[in-house]
């Protein structure tokens, strides 16, 4: 896809199937910088689903964890690039993302995505394994933003197609009308 | 898709169908002069200000800025 829908899409992820967790999207600031780049800074509320018996543990108004992106958006040079960290309660584990949406440099209906991920460990136990696991789910992760992605942009088509196909509708039945009238 | 702040649902559904079109519309296209959504956008700050105070969310470094073109000085 060429890299306005994109670019539209991405910024209407949520809601989508494939991360059915995001339960929350905030705008926190919003603005264009002077060499026209539109910086957005948003919050993203997402509830995992704990079992019930953790969440009596830790008290049922610490369940959502949120995440903390900050995109900017060059429209000259097309480029997006999101950064997001999350904002966690724990701080044992937090996750870094960064992912940068360019045009493709020989098909301009195309886009690339390249997408890196920090993961950042706190504490001697949690070793390679967890941190493995973690890369493996955010390596399937980056295949879920692809197809989530592919869903919006299918989404916002289809809105446009009704809205066009109700636009059509209304003008024959008014063209109708006016011609009863003529008559 | 909801607010972090339930009563903010509204004003924000208001400001991102403003959000969308313009971004689509207007500034994707080179015409970024000016952002129409700015008195939306004001009250559905407000209303998400005071719901992650409410709920202790701990956001650092952040400066809640409108949407104005080119740098602006605020705290927080």
């Amino acid at each position: 896809h060429p890299w306005e829908t994109v670019t539209t899409a991405a910024m209407q992820k949520y809601p989508n199937p494939m991360n059915p967790s995001v339960v929350g999207v905030d705008v926190l600031a919003r603005h264009i910088d002077p060499s026209g780049k539109l910086h957005s800074h948003r919050l993203l509320s997402t509830e995992w689903g704990i079992p019930s018996i953790v969440k009596s543990l830790i008290g049922t108004c610490r369940t959502k964890t949120y995440v903390q992106e900050h995109s900017v958006v060059d429209p000259v040079k097309k480029t997006m690039e999101l950064k997001s960290s999350n904002i966690s309660f724990t701080n044992l584990v937090s996750v870094d993302e960064r992912l940068v949406y360019k045009p493709h440099p020989h098909n301009p209906n195309k886009t690339i995505l390249t997408q890196e991920a920090i993961i950042s460990v706190k504490g001697v136990s949690l070793s390679s394994y967890l941190e493995g696991l973690m890369a493996n789910t955010i390596s399937s992760n980056a295949n879920k933003g692809r197809e989530a992605l592919e869903w919006v942009i299918n989404r916002l088509n289809a809105e446009i197609e009704e809205f066009a196909a109700s636009a059509r509708g209304t003008m024959r039945s008014s063209m109708a009308a006016a011609a009863f009238v003529e008559k | 898709m909801n607010s972090v702040g339930e009563a903010c649902t509204e004003l924000k559904r208001e400001y991102d169908q403003c959000f969308n079109r313009w971004f689509a519309e207007k500034f994707l296209k080179g015409e970024s002069d000016g952002d129409p959504c700015g008195q939306l956008f004001k009250r559905y700050q407000l209303c998400v200000q005071k719901a992650i105070k409410e709920k202790d969310i701990p956001i650092e470094g952040l400066e809640f800025m409108g949407p104005s073109k080119g740098k602006t000085e605020n705290s927080s």
